[in-house]
């Protein structure tokens, strides 16, 4: 894998390298450089299997990170590529045309994080939400809760207790 | 098309006598082990803290009371609810739980045409899966709340064993904040606080370091917060939800924070206590320790005109004449007790009521009086030789101490008790010996085992760190007296303190004695009130256990309608129930002269 991240890095910029497992490395690098990386790696490298891609919320840092996870069937080892992307500018240049899937993990990370892939097939047909109003769930600053409480009404009948005032009503009713 | 293409669809008929892969009654396909299904609660565990409905995003939980489950102290006595047209299995009620009680079953199959079905108390409804063993558990070794508490910073013993300095430090606003982020706001502290003090939200105050509106919560329940700071026996945090998997909150620490952060000119403009509009009323407090402060306080509030009488020379009463100063600073007593004389209360000084003035004329002079004259006699062994002049009361010594007058330490010491008074003692003592001989030689002996004794553990561990030397277990017999000199304390093996109808009554194996060498031993047993001012009225009280006058336990109110007494004559000892009381009290004395 070294000698990989080697040759990796005289042709792409390779910011942070993490060697996770012996089978399971993980690269970060630009925004701009990702998918031709990516390319080179299904094409040139062998990763000819594209695992997942999925988003983490980086919100006190202000950047979502992309991570395309590669596998190589025939070295059995799988290549995280990592992307740090502006959170206010959600935007990241679209890969469908490297793997079907692509088109499906985009539209799916366009319904739960708003990261928007200009020109991927389908991108803005709802995924799982079908009829969702609400901000895109798997932002960190999405209050499920409050969501919650304000679309769903409560079954009839529920009621609750507070526990203070509960043990005040039982153990203390004439107050302090 | 091909020969078999058109055969194919006959073939299928073959599957008509192999054995079928679908299972027809799916009941017993079990989830795997850490399949998060259905929720089990240890009920008896469980102490109904509602943290599980408070983080439950899908608003799925309610808190209900069950029948034959009791409300008490450390136990709200409602167990979590839970909707499951509502619950998305995300398991974050589990891994918050503060007593692990809450766990997922791997059940997760469960048929009924009736919704409300779906919503029931795991652990109190009978299910299937009560009895689960695998399912979805905390993982050990990571918790959502921090379980540690944010160390206090104390002086080291060398810093400390000569000097009354304040030993402990109190906390930064970092570590302050920290420490109250890990409060989960249930309010089970409330309840047991004898003052019932708004524990949850003068902790938020220090989260949101809105140290204002956390001296008006403070307030609102207990005028002495610097005091309660530092030396409350903190019984909230016994009880506290996070006592349960880890160190409770330091809620003691976070009250003296509090406090801390607020400089005494303030105060007036953040409580709205500078002007008072007066009702033209008069109420006389004997005794201005905590109890009687606390009654002057929020009497001073409700616009009455309050006189305290006290015997000795300033005020405080056992916060400042029975705690040594290096747990309890005397420029923090006068902060909280000066705020409360500012509100125009005030305090005539060396009077003693039943000498220099009589109870009856009080209660002719003013429209009602409180009485709070708390414990200060000492209790003697009455063993052989304890009427030696060499012979001390604790209470006595500690204060002369606080007067600054003269105690002629002996170099060799034994002390006679094992609660806090006696350590206090103990490490005063220790320290006048470091001063004057330059070494510690002071011995502390009680009837009590090291783990049934009262004092707190703390205050042992210290003691020990000064140097004092703690032997407890044994029953002092004789002091052995020389030539009118004193040479030590015999004791023996205390093998059990209490007999079988749980009375007093210390059983000593005689075989196993011991000598401590002394020349000069003081008693800390316990101490006693003195309500000699009663004694002409006394015909008109009722009295109960142990000679303590029968009050209403709302209103603090005896049956003299204008007397009320409270403190540690009446429950306790200790100053927050003697805060509690005086607050009752003064809300007593409002509603009897509003009726009047």
């Amino acid at each position: 894998m070294k000698e990989l991240i080697e040759r990796l890095g005289t042709k792409f910029p390779v910011n942070e390298t993490v060697f996770q497992r012996d089978n399971l490395t993980f690269i970060t690098t630009d925004k701009i450089h990702a998918i031709e990386l990516i390319t080179h790696l299904r094409d040139y490298e062998g990763f000819s299997h594209l695992v997942i891609i999925t988003a983490v919320d980086w919100i006190e840092e202000g950047l979502f990170q992309l991570t395309y996870l590669l596998n190589n069937p025939k070295l059995k080892v799988d290549m995280g590529v990592r992307v740090m992307i502006d959170r206010k500018e959600a935007t990241m240049t679209s890969s469908h045309h490297l793997w079907a899937a692509v088109a499906t993990y985009q539209r799916e990370l366009y319904e739960m994080f708003g990261i928007f892939f200009p020109g991927s097939p389908r991108i803005k047909e709802p995924f799982i939400l079908e009829g969702w109003d609400g901000p895109p769930p798997y932002r960190r600053d999405f209050d499920t809760k409050k969501y919650a409480e304000d679309t769903y009404f409560p079954r009839p009948g529920r009621e609750t207790h507070d526990p203070a005032e509960h043990m005040k009503e039982k153990m203390y009713p004439e107050g302090s | 098309m091909s020969f078999k293409d058109v055969l194919m669809p006959f073939t299928a008929w073959k599957n008509l006598f192999i054995e079928p892969v679908t299972i027809k009654k799916p009941d017993q396909i079990q989830g795997a082990s850490r399949y998060r299904g259905f929720h089990k609660n240890e009920v008896d565990v469980c102490i109904g803290c509602g943290t599980c409905e408070e983080i439950c995003q899908n608003a799925a939980i309610d808190m209900m009371p069950v029948e034959g489950i009791e409300t008490k102290d450390g136990d709200s006595g409602l167990r979590p609810m839970i909707d499951y047209g509502r619950c998305c299995w995300c398991a974050l009620c589990v891994d918050i739980c503060t007593t692990n009680s809450l766990t997922l079953s791997n059940s997760f199959k469960w048929n009924s045409t009736d919704p409300d079905d779906f919503r029931f108390i795991p652990g109190v409804d009978e299910k299937y899966w009560n009895n689960d063993k695998l399912g979805y558990v905390k993982a050990d070794g990571y918790d959502l709340n921090p379980v540690e508490r944010v160390e206090m910073g104390e002086l080291h013993p060398e810093e400390r064993d000569r000097s009354f300095v304040e030993m402990v430090t109190g906390y930064s606003r970092e570590q302050a904040q920290k420490e109250a982020d890990r409060c989960v706001e249930c309010g089970i502290c409330t309840a047991t606080c004898p003052a019932h003090m708004g524990i949850p939200a003068y902790i938020k105050a220090v989260r949101e370091d809105d140290m204002e509106e956390g001296l008006r919560i403070l307030y609102e329940t207990n005028p002495l917060p610097e005091i309660c700071g530092r030396i409350c026996t903190h019984k909230c945090e016994t009880v506290c939800a996070i006592n349960h998997k880890g160190d409770p909150l330091s809620i003691r620490w976070l009250k003296r924070y509090i406090a801390d952060q607020v400089p005494s000119d303030k105060y007036k403009e953040i409580l709205g206590t500078d002007k008072i509009e007066g009702n033209g009323k008069k109420v006389a407090i004997i005794g201005a320790g905590p109890a009687g402060l606390s009654a002057a306080h929020y009497l001073a509030l409700m616009g009455y005109s309050v006189k305290i009488y006290e015997t000795l020379k300033g005020p405080g009463g056992m916060v400042r004449y029975g705690i040594p100063e290096y747990r309890m600073p005397y420029d923090q007593i006068d902060k909280d007790i000066d705020y409360i004389l500012s509100l125009g209360v005030e305090v005539q000084y060396n009077t003693k009521v039943g000498e220099d003035i009589q109870l009856e004329e009080l209660g002719k002079d003013y429209d009602a009086v409180f009485s709070a004259t708390g414990l200060h006699l000492g209790r003697s062994t009455g063993i052989e030789g304890s009427d030696h002049d060499k012979v001390y009361q604790s209470i006595e010594l500690l204060r002369k101490v606080t007067l600054e007058e003269e105690i002629d330490v002996a170099e060799k010491i034994v002390v006679i008790g094992g609660g806090n008074v006696a350590m206090d003692i103990t490490r005063t003592l220790a320290r006048l010996q470091n001063k004057k001989y330059g070494k510690v030689n002071v011995l502390t002996t009680c009837l009590e085992s090291e783990e049934a004794m009262p004092a707190d553990e703390e205050e042992v561990i210290e003691a020990r760190e000064e140097k004092a030397v703690i032997d407890p277990g044994w029953g002092p017999q004789k002091i052995e007296i020389e030539d009118g000199k004193i040479k030590g304390l015999h004791v023996n093996k205390c093998l059990a303190i209490f007999d079988e109808e749980g009375r007093f009554n210390p059983k000593f194996d005689n075989d196993n004695k011991k000598f401590f060498e002394a020349d000069m031993i003081v008693e800390s047993i316990g101490q006693g009130m003195d309500i000699s001012y009663t004694e002409k009225i006394k015909d008109q009280l009722e009295f109960g256990a142990r000679g303590r006058i029968i009050v209403d336990k709302k209103s603090f109110q005896s049956k003299l309608p204008w007397l009320f007494v409270g403190g540690d004559i009446i429950e306790g000892p200790d100053v927050i129930h003697g805060i509690a009381n005086g607050h009752k009290a003064a809300v007593g004395i409002d509603t009897y002269l509003k009726d009047k």
